[in-house]
């Protein structure tokens, strides 16, 4: 624990540091860099140690502010995220530090840096937060700081648009939060979480209060559906290494959130659990469903942030309903699931916001339909950036795999089980769904972003980027072929965290480890023999060609155009609408596509259903009532007197009333 | 798992999925007319004890679902002109979702009802499923074909829920499809006979025009 | 890894390319030709082979690995069957996640290197495969939960294997619908008629096959063959669910298997010879059927 306090006061002070001596650049940067670096990898020591099944002890400080001891600690739920948070944190921040090097605005870059790190170590402080108190005052932090860092371009609208989005949302499920520490504290006898966990709350109607405000609260951070309509706003406006933390690491605050309740809780409810599933397969499906509409790049990458927390929550779900229905390997391969994916996508997604920030860069634009053929012209970019799809759509032999598998395989646990668990095997037909739709939603944006030709000069002239951006998309990438081609490494920690949540015993997870790392090497040795086969007869033929006359291939030619006589053009290609059109057609109503037509004008817009349907009605509604209460208020102050009298009375008269009673 | 009401059940419920996920009206009706004649069939193998009574009972049904009825269709689908339901009101995809979602309720409704014993576990649940995806065509579509299409497959349920009662075939079969013939002949054409002078068309959303 | 497995696999990655000429030759037959010969596809392999590969200059090093990491998905695909009816090389409780996943990393790396060449063509083909693929995969799910709660097993190798023989006494009216449905999942998937015509020549009727329209040569092959063991893979699935082989010996299961891949393709044949090419927007309802058929077996398991 002493090591993550180093790690975090290292960042504070390279936030210090980058601040005050903003004017020299050189010195500042490097400074930043190597304080960061240090502190990431402090910090993340301890976190592989308790992953790795060594217990840390908590670190306990006595407070003047009610609301008893401030506890940190770090337990393998806390190992987790704190893992991811270290190695995205100090990726992005070095990342940001490449970004920022052209800026002329050196006071704005170093703000930016500084409010990065401090970004970062208040999400260190939340999930090593034990009471409630420093929970929420880091949760806070957290907000502000995420804030902050999003509005780092001001002049630009839709940044202050995004914010604003972001700031009240955030403040809404704060409140919500704020509400169910308050119910369930009030049975407890201090706000510590041991206190909370061994006071659950006392009725059944109570307890479902605390769960629904729980979800309500941590599901608008996490930015489940319905309650998502900032997510793709404020990440769109967000400069990319900013975007890549928010989606990788504060998203995953709310799962957090759940995850902590949870554990905290010894008997969760079963029909938690069938909610869980519910708002999972629906965030899924409709996340991805929205991403493939988009062609804003970043609004596409938010939007299918919001699927994967729908397979998270398929994970929870099932463990949920596993520890509801008594089915322990159930309950652990699913909490192990949602565990490994977190820390999955923090790694993938963020690797694509950079990659994006990386684009955006090179082109000036996050049009993807004006782009094409940057394969060609940024290399790295390009590799990394197939690594990250591979890894997001959930294709063998990379980690999303892993994940994706751990999760069906609970689901599928559930089938054969007994009793009403058997249901849940169908959320494993939505799981499918969302992978082939994920499927579409890549294959199209890799495609036309980096395959084909140049549809726009922006895309022609586009050059790679600087290798301070391309080397911690490669670190990241390269997590996430190492996480995937060696799951030795990853499912026993996941499989500790999942335990713990499920709360099953450790025979019984010990002998799920030696059974999952069984199947996993044989499935690696499946496809290392599939690849021995293909290899060994491409070395046959071509021994075979390099004995006769065949002519070696040539590679200049033109895309053949069906005998066309002028060359194929860039507009030839398909566009991104044209490729998802078919698939957005099989779902039409809820695809949130617009059509304009007119005589001689064409034109689809992708809108978000859930913000022009119901958030923002909703809103004008509130802004009505509003505007009729104020009318209560004149401005005189004979008024207000009246007003006050009046409550004055009533009270008076309900004292008297109830005391009679009484 | 092999008995003969029980195929004969499996295929009423598959004619069912058939009616919801095509678009062709001959395929509805070759549909219905198939359910027909597993109706009949099934009031021969599920009555206690054969007799004159019920193998007429059975002709009849066969004649009148399998035969009577869709031939009368098919000649209502020549003189219209129409073959196709193009655009309804609930598209065909979502149609077949909502009919299995029928079977997973009809099936999971019967488990709860308080009937006795019954030899053939089967036959309520998959009347129940009949009956709503009836609803369902009646409900989705758009031309009065269909609709009539959707409120035979209504009668099919409704009959397979008669034939629950072992005991004796009850008075209320035969008035069943006595009631199918009635309603089917009188309805459609005069329905057929009006929207098609009025309109030249059989679209029944088209009905709405008729306001003041 | 049994002796009679590594068998079998070997069984199935030779007899592979006889498949398509089979399900050909049934149709010609049925159609009144004499037809192209049953090891047309031989032919065409070697022949191939020994041609001159010719690139575009737009595409990149995608295009050339996509043919490759289809071929090698497929056969790690390969290993998990249960092909001598007892068990796969390659087995672990679900397994049946990770199949589904190869083919799933076969049609990406396909897709990709179709849309590396900058050609409306591929783009057109590459569009519809996903939009295919998109009910495709839920269809599949469908069929394999039916066999995982009709079996209470969560491997390949279990679900095809000796329980399943079992399986058939006590819900036989479940997996005849689960078998349908797996056939209909296998005209779609391997471009079949009535979901796509493998003998259509108009680049704008076409979906697999336009996909792949700038590969040549070696490519090519790897294609033909791929195309070829993915019909094979999904015949051997069809037969295992409808002919559980496990109480044979060593030798009849191996000529079993021969022979039940021989009989699927020619019910494709038989099927192709019937019907006629669906409109392309009725495709997704033909796979939607599919899987409402499957859901069926599922309630009628879970009932």
């Amino acid at each position: 624990m002493m090591l993550v306090a180093a790690g975090i006061l290292l960042m504070l002070v390279a936030a210090l540091t980058v601040a005050a001596l903003w004017r020299r650049v050189a010195l500042s940067d490097t400074a930043f860099r190597l304080f960061m670096v240090l502190g990431c990898t402090l910090g993340a020591i301890p976190a592989v140690r308790v992953l790795s099944g060594a217990a840390v002890p908590d670190v306990r400080l006595a407070s003047l502010v009610p609301g008893g001891d401030w506890v940190f600690g770090i337990d393998t739920l806390s190992a987790v995220f704190l893992l991811a948070i270290f190695l995205v944190g100090g990726a992005c921040a070095l990342y940001g530090v490449a970004y920022a090097e052209h800026d002329h605005d050196r006071r704005r870059a170093a703000g930016a840096h500084a409010l990065l790190a401090v970004l970062v170590a208040a999400l260190a402080l939340v999930v090593t937060a034990q009471a409630v108190v420093p929970f929420l005052i880091a949760w806070e932090v957290m907000a502000v700081a995420g804030y902050l860092t999003i509005i780092s371009e001001p002049e630009r609208a839709e940044v202050r648009r995004g914010g604003l989005l972001y700031l009240v949302a955030t403040h809404t499920g704060t409140l919500a939060l704020f509400a169910v520490f308050a119910i369930w504290g009030n049975g407890a006898r201090d706000l510590t979480f041991a206190s909370l966990a061994a006071h659950p709350p006392a009725s059944a109607g109570v307890l479902a209060l605390v769960l629904w405000l729980a979800l309500a609260g941590f599901g608008v951070k996490a930015g489940i559906v319905p309650l998502h309509f900032w997510l793709p706003e404020a990440h769109a406006a967000a400069p990319s290494h900013i975007s890549a933390i928010m989606s990788g690491l504060v998203i995953k605050m709310g799962i957090y959130g759940v995850m902590r309740i949870i554990a905290l809780l010894v008997a969760p409810p079963v029909w938690f659990g069938w909610v869980l599933l519910a708002l999972g397969a629906t965030s899924g499906f409709l996340g991805v469903l929205w991403a493939l509409a988009q062609h804003d790049l970043k609004r596409l990458l938010a939007f299918h942030s919001v699927e994967n927390i729908g397979i998270i929550l398929l994970g929870l779900g099932a463990g949920v309903l596993g520890v509801g229905y008594g089915h322990p390997v159930m309950a652990t391969l699913g909490f192990a699931g949602a565990a490994l994916h977190t820390f999955n996508h923090a790694l993938f997604k963020s690797l694509l916001f950079l990659g994006a920030g990386s684009v955006g860069h090179a082109t000036g634009t996050r049009d993807i339909e004006r782009l094409g053929g940057l394969a060609k012209r940024m290399p790295r970019t390009a590799a990394v950036f197939l690594i990250g799809s591979v890894a997001i759509v959930g294709l063998p032999p990379l980690n999303g795999f892993l994940s994706e598998w751990l999760v069906y395989r609970s689901l599928f646990q559930g089938g054969v089980g007994t009793g009403s668990a058997r249901f849940v095997v169908v959320a494993a037909v939505a799981l499918a769904l969302i992978g082939g739709l994920a499927l579409a939603c890549f294959a199209k944006v890799v495609a036309v972003i980096f395959l084909g030709n140049p549809r726009d000069p922006l895309a022609r002239e586009a050059r790679e980027s600087a290798s301070g951006i391309t080397r911690p998309m490669a670190v990241l990438a390269g997590a996430c072929v190492v996480t995937g081609l060696a799951p030795v490494l990853v499912l026993p920690p996941a499989l500790r965290v999942g335990s713990m949540l499920a709360r099953s015993a450790s025979r019984d997870t010990m002998s799920l480890v030696s059974a999952a790392n069984g199947p996993v090497t044989v499935f690696v040795l499946a496809l290392a023999a599939g690849i021995a086969l293909a290899a060994g007869i491409a070395l046959a033929w071509a021994a075979r060609r390099a004995r006769s006359s065949v002519q070696p291939s040539r590679t200049s030619v033109e895309t053949w155009a069906c005998a066309y006589p002028v060359p194929l053009t860039a507009r030839a290609q398909y566009t991104a609408s044209s490729f998802a059109a078919p698939v957005l057609a099989l779902f039409r109503p809820v695809t949130g596509v617009s059509v304009r037509r007119t005589a001689h004008s064409f034109a689809t817009h992708a809108v978000d259903p859930v913000r022009t349907g119901l958030v923002l009605p909703a809103w004008r509604g509130v802004a009505q009532a509003a505007d009729r209460i104020r009318r209560l208020h004149r401005g005189r102050i004979s008024l207000h007197l009246a007003y006050v009298i009046a409550v004055v009375i009533v009270l008076l008269v309900y004292l008297i009333a109830a005391g009679g009673a009484s | 798992m092999h008995t003969a009401p029980q195929v004969a059940l499996l295929f009423i419920v598959l004619m069912n999925f058939a009616v919801l996920g095509t678009s062709r009206l001959s395929t509805c009706i070759r549909a219905v007319a198939v359910q027909g004649l597993l109706l009949g069939v099934l009031a021969l193998l599920l009555a206690p004890r054969f007799s004159l009574h019920t193998g007429v009972l059975a002709l009849g049904t066969i004649v009148v679902k399998a035969v009577t009825l869709p031939w009368f269709l098919a000649w209502a689908i020549r003189e219209a002109a129409v073959r196709r339901e193009v655009e309804p009101l609930v598209g065909f995809n979502a149609s077949l979702l909502l009919g299995v979602l029928a079977v997973a309720l009809a099936f999971a409704i019967a488990a709860r009802l308080p009937l006795p014993g019954m030899q053939q576990e089967l036959l309520v649940p998959v009347s129940l499923a009949t009956v709503i995806t009836g609803f369902i065509v009646l409900t989705a579509r758009r031309k009065a074909l269909t609709q009539v299409v959707g409120y035979l497959v209504l009668e099919n349920g409704i009959y397979l829920f008669g034939l629950t009662q072992t005991e004796s075939m009850p008075f209320l079969l035969e008035l069943g499809v006595l009631l199918d013939l009635f309603v089917v002949v009188f309805i459609m054409g005069i329905v057929v006979f009006h929207i098609n002078r009025e309109f030249d068309s059989l679209d029944s959303a088209r009905l709405e025009e008729l306001t003041d | 890894m049994s002796r009679n497995a590594l068998i079998s696999l070997i069984v199935l990655l030779v007899a592979a390319p006889l498949l398509p000429g089979i399900a050909l030759k049934t149709k010609s037959v049925l159609t009144g030709r004499r037809g192209a010969p049953v090891l047309q596809v031989y032919y065409d392999l070697w022949k191939l082979g020994w041609k001159r590969s010719v690139y575009s200059a737009t595409t990149t090093w995608i295009f050339r690995a996509g043919p490759a990491v289809m071929l090698v998905s497929l056969v790690a695909a390969a290993l998990f069957l249960p092909l001598d009816g007892r068990a796969a090389p390659a087995a672990f409780a679900g397994d049946l996640v990770a199949f589904a996943a190869l083919l799933a990393l076969g049609r990406f790396a396909l897709v990709l290197a179709g849309l590396d060449t900058g050609s409306s063509f591929e783009g057109m083909g590459a569009s519809r495969e996903v939009t295919f693929a998109t009910f495709a995969e839920p269809a599949l799910f469908l069929c394999l939960i039916a066999l995982v709660l009709a079996t209470g097993e969560l491997s390949l190798s279990g679900m095809l294997g000796a329980p399943l023989a079992a399986a058939w006494t006590r819900a036989p009216a479940s997996l005849s619908l689960v078998g349908i449905s797996l056939f209909v999942l296998l005209l779609v998937e391997n471009s079949r008629v009535p979901a796509d015509d493998p003998a259509t020549h108009l680049e704008l009727t076409m979906i697999h096959e336009v996909i792949v329209l700038d590969h040549g040569g070696p490519d090519l092959a790897v294609i033909l063959y791929s195309s070829a063991l993915k019909l094979a893979l999904f015949a051997a699935l069809v037969a295992s669910v409808f002919v559980p082989r496990a109480r044979l010996g060593a030798a009849a299961s191996v000529v079993a298997l021969l022979a039940a891949l021989i009989l699927v393709s020619a019910a494709v044949g038989v099927v192709e010879s019937a019907m006629a090419r669906l409109r392309l927007t009725r495709v997704p309802q033909l796979l939607a059927g599919a899987g409402a058929l499957a859901c069926f077996g599922i309630v009628l398991l879970l009932a």
